[in-house]
Parts: structure tokens; sequence; C-alpha cells
């Protein structure tokens, strides 16, 4: 008896908290615009950058008035790297938080996801950094980065047809079902080059001690450059690993997710170089095309990365759609916005911004021995050739 | 073949000296040490708070580096020999384990979830022999590993100090009654190992991946090879840091097999003990 009469008062209780939960969600079109993002900013890798860049632009957009007067309220969620959470997160900020769009966010495995879930709900994402494959064959998701596939491509162009360099191997470290995507982007190469990879190493672990014995295997097999995925612990890691084997003649070809002042403080001897196409604008010295995000990243003591500014460019992007809007801001009218956006052009990426189409340019930068400073390779983008 | 083996050397160095410290943990005071790894990895990453903020030399950094490692260690040791003096060793390892989360949690928020920029004490190749190359980190982790142990060996076999380490460690309550004291002895042993971790963690850090979770975690290879000496025999432990690490270099050489390389320590783990249950019958190994 008593337990039913619990499971009753249980039922209702559900029943208000629904009620409520409802009459909270429609809260009229003069409250803030509410936007989420998904992040791995815990765990294994981590990529907390993005979405604080994006947070400190739509704090400045709302200090500086809103979208007249509207304020942008923005949630940043983490995904702790776990694919449990990051579904969740998707639900509380797609379904509690009723969020109009995803903005600014990275993470290691959202996309992929929950890219299915945002179709179903009809939101679209766009990642300041797309790092799983789902980020970057979903109609809903559009990051402002080139992303790691493109960008593999990039680097591999950069080493066999600017540098011309042969026996260029190809180490991969693999996060979920991403091995198919590198191969494809390797091909790709293969198909504008003619070249082939040396050899191609998928075993390479996220996050090992020690990546020695990789690093002597690439030596046996006569790699001249290698090229790699890596996060940027993991890449430290392996160039240290060929400094202290004496290996001082290796090409590194990386690609963006290394491009810091921090990684370029902790590498002493970079081998032959390590050259990364920068998937936005090089931010090694200071530029007017950069100034903006500078300021804004050092004003708010957000760390100078790619991450940063991929952040920034997601916010940057969302907000110029949303000044063209004309009515209600509503989930549905801020999709619709962003499917008919003009592309927007701004100088800090190379390709420009059109939600749904590729970015396939990245500008060519290295990191040689001794400078601990990045410097530009290139006086123009590096783009993969139309087919 | 030989030179994926050797690779893997270093990072067998490593293990042993943590390996080492394990067992001497578990026989002189009673506790898998799961902090172990994590005190060297605060007192390492402080190191390089001082050399690159406050501007010191590299030397006094990591000087002050290790004695804090030592410190903190000598810390959680103070807590063991104070309350759970009298608790079984399960107790006494599982209250390592809040250190240990303590400690990787604390680095993330003073210095940041990014690998530090640590400056190498000692980096390159130290020679080659027909063309397979011997790094000199690998010199120092091996050299150390072995030192230590011998040291050690010495040390309880033939000095005073020993003899008291020894009796508390076998009979406690005895050596108590005939006028040890327990508490000081307890808490330098916790001293000594902390310094140990810290020395080699500053020693290996500027070559391998430096983030603190992933030199905390150290403390698996190191506890699997500890496991090979039963926590108890530190020979045994210094063979089994390096067979592991030689082990680790050599499958990452084999394609077949080199996905097993993450978890070769578990799997050593696991052989180990169930060669070492082997021949137990179900009801007494239970």
């Amino acid at each position: 008896m008593d337990k039913r009469k619990f499971l009753a008062a249980a039922a209702l209780a559900v029943a208000g908290a629904l009620t409520l939960g409802g009459c909270a969600g429609t809260g009229g079109s003069d409250g803030d615009i509410v936007v989420g993002s998904v992040n791995t900013k815990s765990g294994a890798a981590t990529f907390p950058e993005a979405s604080q860049a994006a947070q400190a632009v739509f704090d400045a957009f709302n200090a500086a008035g809103g979208l007249d007067g509207r304020k942008i309220s923005y949630k940043a969620l983490d995904d702790k790297g776990d694919p449990a959470t990051a579904t969740a997160d998707a639900r509380e900020l797609v379904g509690s938080d009723e969020a109009v769009a995803l903005v600014g966010g990275a993470s290691l495995i959202e996309c992929e996801l929950n890219a299915k879930y945002y179709a179903q709900e009809g939101i679209l994402s766009i990642p300041g950094i797309g790092v799983d494959t789902g980020c970057f064959d979903s109609d809903n998701i559009s990051p402002a980065n080139v992303g790691p596939f493109n960008d593999m491509t990039l680097t591999l162009l950069y080493g066999s047809e600017e540098l011309h360099l042969d026996d260029i191997c190809v180490l991969l470290e693999i996060a979920g079902s991403t091995r198919p995507t590198y191969q494809a982007a390797i091909d790709r190469w293969t198909q504008i080059t003619g070249k082939k990879p040396l050899y191609i190493d998928d075993t390479v672990p996220y996050g090992a001690s020690d990546y020695t014995p990789y690093i002597v295997k690439a030596r046996d097999k006569g790699c001249k450059a290698l090229a790699i995925n890596p996060v940027e612990p993991d890449a430290i890691g392996q160039v240290k690993a060929a400094n202290a084997q004496g290996w001082d003649d290796v090409t590194w070809l990386y690609l963006t997710s290394v491009y810091s002042e921090n990684f370029a403080k902790a590498i002493d001897n970079a081998g032959a170089g390590i050259y990364v196409p920068a998937e936005f604008y090089p931010f090694t010295e200071d530029n007017d095309i950069n100034k903006e995000w500078r300021d804004l990243m050092n004003k708010n003591d957000i760390p100078l990365t790619a991450f940063s500014q991929g952040g920034f460019l997601a916010a940057k992007h969302f907000i110029t759609v949303l000044k063209t809007m004309k009515g209600d801001i509503t989930r549905e009218t801020v999709t619709k916005a962003l499917k008919d956006m003009t592309p927007i052009e701004n100088k800090m990426i190379g390709t420009d911004y059109h939600f749904g189409v590729d970015n396939t340019a990245g500008w060519p930068i290295v990191l040689k021995s001794g400078t601990n400073a990045w410097e530009k390779v290139a006086d123009d983008w590096l783009r993969i050739p139309e087919n | 073949m030989i030179q994926g083996a050797l690779a893997g050397l270093a990072a067998g160095g490593l293990y042993a000296v943590l390996g080492v410290c394990l067992t001497l943990m578990s026989r002189l005071v009673r506790v898998v040490n799961f902090s172990q790894a994590a005190t060297g990895m605060f007192g390492a990453f402080c190191a390089v708070w001082l050399v690159t903020h406050a501007g010191l030399p590299i030397w006094l950094g990591s000087v002050i580096g290790v004695l804090i490692g030592g410190l903190l260690s000598a810390a959680i040791g103070w807590i063991a020999a104070t309350w759970l003096s009298e608790a079984d060793t399960t107790t006494r390892s599982a209250m390592t384990v809040g250190p240990l989360l303590l400690l990787i949690s604390l680095s993330f928020i003073l210095f940041g979830n990014k690998p530090q920029p640590f400056a190498p004490i000692i980096a390159g190749p130290a020679f080659s022999v027909g063309g397979v190359v011997i790094s000199q980190v690998t010199i120092a982790t091996v050299g150390l590993a072995v030192v230590v142990a011998i040291g050690v060996h010495f040390l309880l076999a033939r000095t005073r100090i020993g003899t008291r380490l020894r009796a508390l460690s076998e009979r406690p309550t005895t050596a108590e009654l005939i006028g040890i004291r327990s508490r000081p002895l307890s808490i330098a042993v916790w001293f000594a190992t902390g310094l140990v971790s810290a020395i080699v963690i500053i020693i290996i850090a500027p070559s391998q991946s430096n983030d603190a979770t992933s030199l905390s975690m150290l403390i698996v290879p190191a506890a699997a090879s500890a496991l090979l000496g039963g926590f108890r025999r530190l020979d045994l432990t210094v063979i089994g840091g390096l067979v592991l690490g030689m082990l680790s270099g050599l499958v990452a050489q084999i394609g077949q097999v080199s996905a097993v390389r993450n978890f070769l320590p578990f799997l050593f783990i696991v052989v180990l003990l169930l060669w070492s249950q082997r021949k137990e019958v179900w009801d007494a190994a239970r």
C-alpha cells in the first residue's frame, strides 16, 4: 500500500516537473539567445581553448549591446572524452536548454555520436575545431577549421611538392573510426601527386609515455619524413624520442594540432624542420589579420593556439549570420539562415566560410631547430587542387 | 629487432627504478604506494615552474623539485604512520589512491593540462653499437635502477639503520618494544623513495610525453615490474622493469601485435598473478 502511494506521488512529481520544464522552455523571443557546445575539456586529449575563445567573443558581443539588446547565453559542456557524457551533453543543450545552435566546440568524439540527433532535432553545429570524422560528413555540422583529414592531405602535399621529399612515412594515432577517413586523405594525395607513402603505421597510441619504438621502427624502414597526426603532448614525445636516438635529419610533417607557442618552446631540436599547414592565418608575429583575435585572447588570458582561433572564428561567423536575420530568433530560423548564408570572407581562413562547404586551405609554417618559434614559409595559402 | 628492444630500455630502466621504490615501500612500510609516480611528477612540475617562471638555474630548480617530491611523499607517509599505523596493507595502500588523484588534479589547476617545457638535464645519444643507438637517458635510468637496488641491498644487509628497518618490517611490535622508534624511520623511507622517484622522473620527463596523467600512471608498469619480484625481491624487480620495457619496445616493431603494446603491463600483471597462483587450489586461493 505504502509502496503504491509512493509510486503515485513520484509519478505526480515527475509529471509536475515535466510541465514546469515545458513552461520554462517556451520563454518567448525576448529572452537570451541560448547557444551551446560540447567539448573535451578533460581526459586523455583535451581541447579547452575553442569554447573559451567562443565565450570571450560572445561576452564581448553582449557587452557591446548584444543583438538589439538580446544577449547570447553560452553554455560549454565537458564530455570528458566519454561517449555517454557526450550524448548526454548534446541532449542537455538541445533538449533541456533549447539551444538555437551549437557553436565553437571542440571535442574528440562528439560529432560522430551526435550528428544523427542534431539532424533529428533540426539543429546546426559550427564546431570551432572539428576533430572526428562525423564533423566533416554530416549535413548538420560544419566546423570553422580545415580538420585533420584535409590537413593530412595538405601536409603530405607540402612535403612532396614543395619540399620535394621522397620516402614519406605516415604514422597515425587512430581514435574511434577515423582510420578509413585518414586513408581517404592519403589516397587523395596519391591521386594528386601519384606518390605513395613508404609505409603506414596505424598502431601509434594516443598518450603513450614513450614513442621511441615507433620512431626507431620508422628510421629502420628508411623514412626521410614522417607525417603524423598527434595531439600536442604526443608530438613532443615523438620529437624528443627522435632526439634521443640522434635522428637529426628527419623532416616532420605535422598537423595544426601542434601549432602553439607552448609546443615551440618545448622543442629545441626539430630535426630537419617541423612543417605544419596552419588551418588559420599564422599568428607567429603580430599582424593586422589576427589582431582582433590576439587582443581578445590576451585580454581573457586564453592561450594563443589554433584551437582558440577556431573557437573565435566559429563565434564570429555565427554572430555575422545572426546579424543578417530578421524576425524571430528560433532554432528553425537560425538553421534556415545558416543554410542560406552568403559565404563569409575572412583573412584568417583560406576558404570563405559557407555552412556545409569544406575548408581546403592551410598556410605552411615551420619550426626550425634552436629557434623555439614558428615562422611562415609561404606567401599564400596552400590549397588542395580541385579534382 | 634488437634496436627495437633496446629502444624500450630507457622506459624499462624507469619502470625498474619506480618498481624498486614500490618494493621497498612494500617491504619496509607495508604499503603499495599508488602515488609513487605522482609525487615525483609533482616535484618535477614544480622544478619546471621554478626554472621557467622564477628564473632559477636548471640544477637548482631540479634540486628543489626533487626535495618537494620527497617532502610530499614524506607527508603521505606521516599520514600513514600517524593514523593508519595499525591498519592492514590493503587499507594503507588504498589511502595512497587519494594523493594520486589529488596530485593529478592539483597539477592541472596549478600548471594547466598541457605538457611542461622540461629543459633536459641529459639528452641525445650516448653511443651506438653496430647501428643500435643507446641514448644517455637509457644509461641514466638503467644505471639508477641498478645503483638504487644494490645500494638498498647493502643498506639493509650491512648497516645499523638497515637492521632496524628490517626489524620494523618483520616484527613491528617487537621492534617497538625494544625501543626502535617506528614513525621517524618509516617516514624516512617514504621521503627517500619520494626523492628517488622525483629524480628519475625529472631525468625521463624531457624525453617523453610529460603531462600529469601519463607521468602519474607510470605506476602501472612499475607495479608490474615489482610484481615479478613479488614486492619482496629487488633484483627480480629490476629485471622485471627492464624486461617489460624491452618487451614493449619489441612488440611495437611487429605490426601484427603492436596494438598489444598499450596493454602489455596489464598482460604482464595477469600472467604473473596466474603463474604465482598456479599451485593454489580454488578453495585456498580464494
